[in-house]
């Protein structure tokens, strides 16, 4: 009886720590669902949480809208996708992918890292929603069909697959002079490799995995420039974790960069060398102020822009684009961001 | 019976082809074994040397190289009973097949940092039994691969005063050296199983004289890799005036890279287990982690280059293992832990608020 008793109040000792473990579902969005890159680096999330007493069912989806719909619903507590549809639930982490405002990895790490500090823990909240990490998913890239589409001005005229849901980039296709043609993540590399667009832009995960090469052809390329800083988000319901538990998780999240970076390294390494177009640095400069311009308008939402661009976050990745290229005409603009 | 046939020969016509058909009979019968074999051995042995062994050492699948060595090894060598000894090939796929049974014995030892990490005691008790069991099972096939390779060469390691061998082709050179190594780590093996295998320990500074009869830089530093383990075993081998056997090991190392080989680094690495060297064995594994974006992997050599990462990758988990309870998660190798190795620039936060 004694044995019994012993051995009873043992397991509840052991299984006290585990009664406050919380537990929570997470749709999780991947172009190729379960056996993506993006759902097997959340698996390691979950990993990493269930050791810091969150216990995550992960959900795959391979269509976004629906994860966010879902999300949106209350049929899953955290959502991971990309900033292009987290951008609602936090503007500020939104806006990371401001076209052109991080030009390097090595600018991206600094703002990754920045943001995950406890400092960073109040801009993670806004309304209902808090953002539990951020992981890198790679630069948007333009894929071009005909090799002679290296400069913004060539881009006049050209067809270009566009997501239907992202403002900002309506609002640049427009600026170049481009045609947009409204698609999703799941039709616009059939559009690209049919040949019905002439343009699109995206990581350069697509380039294997949506097999983009076949659109890209032996006359098209890659331009060799990042247009914009692509991101998976985990946003949650702000009751669902306290500020303690909710830094912890965007600390695992930021421990998972080296991890989320090398997938990203990897994409860019398959895409074969002559295939990137290099564009020249002084025209780089040119885009780079042709960019700045663009999101002060859909910052401010002038010009016909939407005001989509968080100020707090430009300024920010302003900062940081300062502080690694200080001589750049930017850093002593009078309108700097 | 060959007066019997021969004189066959000289007939013509059906009578010679029926006398040749029973000579053969009778010959085959008479004698214990069958000549076919005996030319298959030969053909075996040579296509072994010049097609097998050449094709092996590019792949860089180390796991289908050891089942490789595990499962022809007996075949290969069963032909010493009606042959010359293959005594060349025979050393490799003994290699080879020791290196399916140290893995065996890695695993072990991971469990039983595991247990470890869990206080569990039994467990790690058991895991600790199965480890010396595999690494007795592994250190006696590195002893025969190392006696094989010594016979093949008709090198003597007893004897004090013996020549270098005569290594005719490249292949010779590498087979010789492999042999040196694994005598090097059948010691190590045993010292793991407790003694059970029985290794000679004299077989380590006859590696030593060994060693030098091979070209240290055109073999990616693997001859002084293995000179200054043995001077940290057993420090009464180190000639006067010789270098710091660090040093050694660490210029090694870096002709390693340039040969497009680490077997020197997993060497170095081994060294620093052997003295519980902790900078040693972090700095080398940042080392090769480091060489990943410079290195030529030796196209010829690609296995001993795999090898040679498995070796590092394992002395990675043991310390993660001890550490944290998991073995080296993928984004962190090169490092003993998960915090960032360098300070990653960060961004005051003060004027957004």
């Amino acid at each position: 009886m004694f044995r019994k008793t012993t051995a009873a109040l043992l397991m509840t000792m052991a299984v006290a720590p585990m009664a406050q473990a919380k537990s929570a579902s997470m749709c999780v969005f991947d172009v190729i669902g379960a056996n993506g890159d993006v759902y097997n680096l959340m698996k390691d999330y979950a990993l990493e949480m269930k050791g810091h007493g969150l216990d995550i069912q992960l959900k795959p989806y391979t269509d976004e809208g629906v994860a966010l719909g879902d999300f949106q619903s209350g049929q899953c507590d955290i959502l991971a996708a990309t900033d292009l549809r987290t951008r609602r639930f936090n503007r500020f982490t939104g806006s990371i992918s401001a076209v052109g405002a991080i030009p390097t990895y090595d600018n991206l790490k600094t703002v990754l890292a920045t943001l995950a500090q406890p400092k960073a823990a109040k801009f993670m909240k806004e309304g209902d929603y808090e953002v539990l990490g951020i992981a890198p998913a790679g630069a948007g890239y333009l894929f071009v069909n005909d090799r002679s589409i290296d400069t913004a001005g060539e881009l006049a005229g050209k067809r270009m697959a566009t997501l239907d849901y992202q403002k900002d980039a309506i609002h640049m296709v427009n600026y170049v002079k481009a045609t947009v043609v409204p698609s999703d993540i799941t039709n616009f590399a059939g559009k690209f490799n049919n040949g019905s667009v002439d343009t699109a832009y995206a990581p350069a995960f697509a380039y294997e995995a949506l097999e983009l090469y076949k659109g890209v052809g032996d006359d098209g390329g890659i331009v060799d420039y990042p247009l914009a800083q692509l991101t998976v988000q985990m946003v949650a319901r702000d009751e669902l974790l306290n500020d303690d538990e909710a830094q912890q998780a965007r600390e695992v999240a930021w421990a998972m960069y080296p991890q989320a970076m090398a997938l990203v390294k990897r994409s860019e390494k398959n895409i074969p060398d002559d295939q990137w177009i290099n564009i020249p640095d002084e025209d780089i400069q040119g885009y780079q102020e042709m960019f700045r311009e663009n999101r002060l308008e859909l910052r401010d939402g002038k010009n016909g822009a939407p005001s989509v661009y968080d100020p707090k976050m430009l300024h920010l990745l302003s900062k940081v684009r300062c502080a690694s290229n200080p001589g750049a005409s930017e850093c002593t603009a009078g309108n700097r961001e | 019976m060959k007066a019997f046939v021969i004189p066959g020969l000289t007939r013509s016509g059906h009578t010679s082809r029926l006398l040749l058909t029973f000579g053969m009979i009778a010959l085959l019968a008479g004698c214990g074994y069958n000549p076919v074999y005996q030319t298959t051995g030969a053909v075996f042995a040579g296509y072994s040397e010049s097609e097998a062994t050449p094709y092996v050492l590019q792949m860089g699948d180390a796991d289908m190289a050891c089942d490789l060595g595990r499962s022809l090894d007996p075949l290969v060598y069963s032909f010493s009973r009606v042959t010359d000894r293959p005594d060349t090939t025979g050393s490799l796929l003994q290699l080879l097949a020791a290196n399916c049974s140290e893995q065996q014995a890695w695993e072990q030892e991971l469990r039983y940092e595991r247990a470890i990490f869990n206080d569990d005691v039994p467990e790690a008790k058991d895991a600790r039994t199965a480890a010396k069991r595999w690494h007795e099972l592994t250190a006696k096939r590195r002893l025969e691969a190392f006696n094989r390779a010594m016979r093949a060469y008709e090198y003597d390691p007893t004897d004090p005063e013996a020549e270098c061998p005569f290594l005719y082709a490249d292949q010779d050179e590498l087979t010789f050296l492999l042999g040196l190594l694994t005598g090097l780590q059948a010691i190590i093996n045993d010292t793991n199983s407790g003694g059970a295998a029985g290794v000679p320990k004299d077989i380590a500074p006859q590696a030593e004289r060994a060693a030098q009869c091979l070209d240290n830089e055109k073999w990616g530093g693997l001859p002084n890799a293995i000179r200054a383990n043995v001077w940290l075993l057993l420090p009464d081998t180190r000639p006067m005036m010789s270098p710091d056997p660090w040093r050694l090991l660490k210029n090694s190392s870096e002709l390693g890279v340039e040969a497009g080989f680490r077997a020197s680094m997993a060497l170095e690495a081994v060294a620093g287990e052997t003295a519980g060297r902790r900078d040693v064995i972090e700095d080398v594994i940042r080392r090769f982690d480091a060489a990943e974006s410079t290195i030529q992997v030796s196209e010829d050599y690609r296995l001993v280059d795999q090898v040679g990462r498995n070796v590092i990758t394992h002395v990675s988990d043991k310390l993660w293992t001890r550490e944290y309870g998991y073995r080296t998660p993928a984004a962190y190798f090169g490092q003993l832990s998960p915090e960032s190795s360098s300070d990653t620039e960060t961004m005051d936060l003060d004027d957004l608020l």
